[in-house]
Formats: structure tokens, C-alpha cells, sequence
């Protein structure tokens, strides 16, 4: 029974690796690999030309930057605007606070791919198109994050804030030296979420980007214009490249990252 | 109660920036789509003349939309039920001890590390019907692109691929949760491992479950991506999903009022589903 189950899981896993495998494998097949019959699981000549490609025939490293910066900007920015957020709403008393807090969750329910024409008219109409203002304007909101950060925040006793605001500590101060610092691993595990859904989100950078030069990579690798030709080498290459780090971050941290998740969903 | 003392202008000005936001990428869009939906809208997006439900009849008159609707309930079916099939059993299978073990886990989330256009351009390659390694593999000739059972079936395996990886996560965090030494008594007790999972995990990870049955539905119905890189909505419309079509009367054909209308179908009908699961598990789902 073990053994079979054992078996089963590494059979199952197999199958859901394969597509990664094939990807990496497939960015060192030459050109008449893709086309050959029956299709090939090697290369019949392993080479590096598809990433010497990749970055010689397109603009890669221009479409990696534009993701770079969009992820980087968007991630800084929606973390400051969630911890702000759920800061007040844990330790201020106001007017309004619990109608707010409602308010802002509230979107949660709208969800933004049926938003997408109305949204796009406000971006056009703010001359936002093409900039990365635009790619990360609609993202910048991050409902699930302010809950969450609220609900780990609602675990420290306000009584420590009033403490330290009477013995002269500034907000600032007491979100940067002890909140932030306790609340690390929630904080972490929702940047690394932000970052991953801005750059690899699709459609909504697709809408809003008209200039290559202003093009992310997620967009960019489905228009790299060889495919036309059946020539994917460099595609497979680029896609290659763009996932190996990640795969190595997540082979590297795969007990933070599943701790992070049992942590996150189940309160402690 | 407590009194509220702070009339002070800074958690307003904290919590500006979020509440900005919501008004003018959530609440805002969602009002003027509705408005829109009512009305005919010009290029420029410009709210023309109020034509009352006159854009729901053609929408629901025409055979490009009942298509779409269709396809869209019949991907969340066969979606669904596949996808929460084969997290949970990925989860099950790899929630033991040992070196396999881990590396099976890790194979289950690694989907997560790949882009969602990435992972569609793997997937087309895989599955052209002559040169692609899948037909080879389990030599078939099926015709994934033409075939719209194929298409449809694709989207789904391209959709549980998309899921696979945080969903397990989820799930398979759930069941190291559940206590060891439940599961060591009801072995000594002689359970087999068919009721220590019917009563005893089953119950136990229900609000995890449930939760990723609520996102499942909800990537389900507005799945749209996927169809654009894969598909393209064909062969015949068999793949065109809502969202989708929205896209197109939005952006392609310049239909704003159109693809409005359709938006608002999608709102009423995630709504609807996501509020009645809601109301279930408040009646069916015990947390500890």
C-alpha cells in the first residue's frame, strides 16, 4: 500500500513537471527538432543559438526590464499602501473606520477582468497608456493583502503602540522598528505574491501597451515573431530563462514557502 | 463601545491612498459598465443615448453570446470538479514522510514558478496535433485545435495547470494541520485509509476546501487568457468564453456598450454563485 501510493504520487508529480522539463529541454533543440516526426524529447544536437537568438532577434532584455521595474514599482507601492491601510484600521479609533474597512474589502468581490474596458477608458483618459504608471495603476489595490495584514496586525496588543506613542515614538517609527519586523514572514510572503501577479499577469498589460518598447515579457514571449515559421527556439529559450530563477528560488525555499501558506490560510 | 476620540485628519490621510483606489479602479468602473450597459457608447467611450435593455436583448438573442455562456458554464463543470480532483489527490498522495516525498511536493507547486503566457506557450506546442510531443506520447492524433470536445478539454487540462500549483499548497498545508495523533489512534482503532479520509481529514480541511472551491468558480467564469493564447475562442466559438467575448466586443470590434452588457452578466452571475456557496458553508462548514 505505501509502495503504491508512493509510486502513484511520483507518477502524478511526473506529469505535472513534464511541461517545465519540456520547455527546458526544448530551448536546446535546433530548428528542424521542432518540426521533426515523431516529435522529439532531446535534442538531436544540444546548442545555446535559441538564447543567443532570444536576445539578438528581439528586444528581450528591454521586455525583462519593463517587467522588472513594473513588478518592482508595484509591489513597493501596493505593500505601502496595504500595511498604511491595515495599520489604521487595527490600531486607530475613527470615525467611520469599520464602514471603510468594508468599503475598501468590499472590491474583493468585483473582479477586475470585468472591469477591463471601463477601467482601460480611465487609464486612456489619464493619458496613461504606455507608461508603466498604467501597467501597474489597476494592481496597485490590494484588498486580500489589507485583510490579511489587519488580521495579523489585530494579534499585537494596542496597548504596545499607545505605550510607545507616549514615550515619544513616532508612527513611523513604530511601523518600521517593531510592527513590520514581527509580522516579516506575512509581510515577505505577500510581496513575493504581489511581485509574481504583476509580472505575470497578461491581458491587462496587453491592453495597455501599444509601443514594443513598453512591452512586458509575460506579453512580449507570445508575439516573439518566430512561431510563424515554426522556428520556437528562441520562445522556448526566453520562457527558459524567464522561469529558471523562480524555479530556483522555490527549489531552494520550498519550507518557507509551504509553511508561509499553512500560516497564512489557517490564522497561525 | 469605546468613545471616539481621534477626530484627527491622519487615519483618514493613511488610509486615502486604498480608499482612492477602490473608488477609481473598483467602484467607479463597475458603475459606469452597468451605466453603459444601459446605453449606446461611442469610440471615444462616451455614453451616447439611453437605449434601456435593448442591448440585453440583442446579447441574449445572439448566437455568439448563448455560445459564450454556454461555453463558460460547461469549462467551470468540467473545471472544477477535475482540477479539485487532482489537487486533492496530489495533496493526499505526497502527505508522507522522506526524501520522494518532498520532491513530489515540490513538483506539484513548481507550476506556480511558470508565467500563465509562458505556460500557454508550452502547452501549444505540446499539444500540436503533428509535431507536438503529447499526440506521440499516448499516440493519438487528436486534433486539439480543431476537435471542439478537444479544444474544450484543453482549455481545462490548460486551466488545472494554471491552478494546480497553489491549490495544492493550500490543501496539502490543510492536511499536515490536521493532528497526528488523530490519524495514529484511528490506525491502532483499525480505520483504513478510506474513512480516516471521509471522517476524519475530510472534515477537518472543509474550510480549505471550500475556499478553493469558491476561487476555483471564480477563475473558472472569468477565465479569459488562456482561451487568447490557446484558442482563440475556436474552433467554431466551442472555446469562446465570456470574458472572452467581452475582450473582443471591447477591443476588437469597439463595442463598448456590448461588452459592458457582458460584464454585468459576469458580475450578476459570479455574485450569485460565490453568495450562495457563501451561504452554504456558513450552514454546512464547521471551523474549529
Amino acid at each position: 500500500m505505501k509502495k503504491l501510493i508512493a509510486l502513484s504520487a511520483t507518477l502524478l508529480s511526473l506529469v505535472i513537471f513534464f511541461p517545465i522539463f519540456y520547455s527546458i529541454s526544448a530551448s536546446f533543440f535546433t530548428y528542424t527538432d521542432f518540426t521533426s516526426i515523431p516529435a522529439r524529447l532531446f535534442s538531436s544536437a544540444p546548442t545555446f543559438e535559441n538564447y543567443r537568438r532570444a536576445f539578438t532577434e528581439s528586444k528581450l532584455e528591454r521586455f525583462l526590464f519593463n517587467s522588472l521595474i513594473t513588478a518592482s514599482l508595484g509591489t513597493v507601492v501596493r505593500m505601502t499602501i496595504s500595511v498604511l491601510a491595515a495599520y489604521t484600521f487595527s490600531f486607530f479609533t475613527f470615525k467611520g473606520r469599520d464602514i471603510l474597512f468594508v468599503l475598501i474589502v468590499a472590491t474583493m468581490l468585483l473582479p477586475s477582468d470585468a472591469l477591463l474596458i471601463a477601467n482601460y477608458s480611465t487609464i486612456r483618459s489619464l493619458r496613461l497608456t504606455d507608461s508603466y504608471l498604467g501597467i501597474i495603476a489597476t494592481s496597485l489595490l490590494a484588498p486580500t493583502h489589507i485583510f490579511m495584514l489587519r488580521q495579523y496586525f489585530k494579534t499585537v496588543s494596542p496597548e504596545y503602540r499607545e505605550a510607545a506613542i507616549l514615550e515619544g515614538c513616532s508612527d513611523t517609527r513604530f511601523l518600521t522598528t517593531l510592527l513590520i519586523p514581527i509580522s516579516k514572514a506575512v509581510v515577505i510572503t505577500l510581496a513575493i505574491h504581489s511581485f509574481s501577479t504583476i509580472f505575470n499577469d497578461y491581458l491587462w498589460p496587453l491592453l495597455v501597451t501599444n509601443r514594443e518598447a513598453m512591452r512586458t515579457v509575460q506579453v512580449a514571449l507570445t508575439m516573439l515573431g518566430f512561431s510563424e515559421n515554426l522556428d520556437y527556439g528562441p520562445q522556448f529559450a526566453a520562457i527558459t530563462l524567464l522561469m529558471t530563477p523562480i524555479l530556483i528560488a522555490f527549489v531552494v525555499m520550498h519550507k518557507p514557502i509551504q509553511t508561509s501558506v499553512s500560516t497564512r490560510f489557517t490564522g497561525r | 463601545m469605546k468613545i471616539y476620540r481621534t477626530w484627527n485628519v491622519k487615519p483618514y490621510a493613511l488610509v486615502l491612498p486604498a480608499l482612492l483606489l477602490a473608488v477609481v479602479f473598483a467602484y467607479r468602473p463597475f458603475v459606469i459598465t452597468i451605466l453603459n450597459s444601459f446605453h449606446t457608447v461611442n469610440l471615444g467611450g462616451v455614453r451616447m443615448q439611453f437605449v434601456g435593455v435593448e442591448n440585453y436583448q440583442r446579447l441574449f438573442g445572439s448566437e455568439s453570446f448563448q455560445a459564450s455562456l454556454s461555453n463558460t458554464l460547461r469549462f467551470t463543470l468540467f473545471f472544477v470538479p477535475t482540477n479539485i480532483t487532482i489537487c486533492l489527490a496530489a495533496a493526499l498522495l505526497s502527505n508522507r514522510e522522506g526524501k520522494l516525498a518532498t520532491l513530489n511536493q515540490i513538483f506539484f507547486f513548481l507550476p506556480m514558478a511558470v508565467g500563465l503566457s509562458s505556460a500557454m506557450m508550452i502547452i501549444k506546442m505540446m499539444f500540436n496535433p503533428s509535431i507536438g510531443i503529447i499526440n506521440h506520447l499516448i499516440g493519438s492524433d487528436i486534433q486539439w485545435f480543431n476537435d471542439p470536445k478537444a479544444a474544450m478539454a484543453l482549455l481545462v487540462i490548460a486551466g488545472v495547470y494554471l491552478d494546480i500549483g497553489f491549490n495544492f499548497l493550500l490543501l496539502s498545508a490543510a492536511l499536515r494541520n490536521v493532528p497526528k495523533e488523530l490519524v495514529e489512534v484511528a490506525n491502532l482503532e483499525g480505520a483504513g485509509k478510506m474513512s480516516i479520509f471521509r471522517y476524519l481529514q475530510l472534515p477537518l480541511i472543509a474550510p480549505s476546501l471550500v475556499f478553493v472551491l469558491m476561487t476555483n468558480i471564480k477563475d473558472a467564469m472569468l477565465i479569459s487568457s488562456p482561451v487568447l493564447i490557446l484558442t482563440e475562442g475556436g474552433p467554431f466559438r466551442s472555446t469562446q468564453t465570456l470574458v472572452y467575448q467581452m475582450y473582443l466586443e471591447g477591443f476588437k470590434s469597439g463595442n463598448y456598450a456590448m461588452g459592458s452588457a457582458i460584464a454585468t452578466v459576469v458580475f450578476l452571475l459570479t455574485f450569485t454563485i460565490l453568495l450562495s456557496l457563501l451561504h452554504l458553508e456558513r450552514r454546512r462548514v464547521y471551523y474549529q
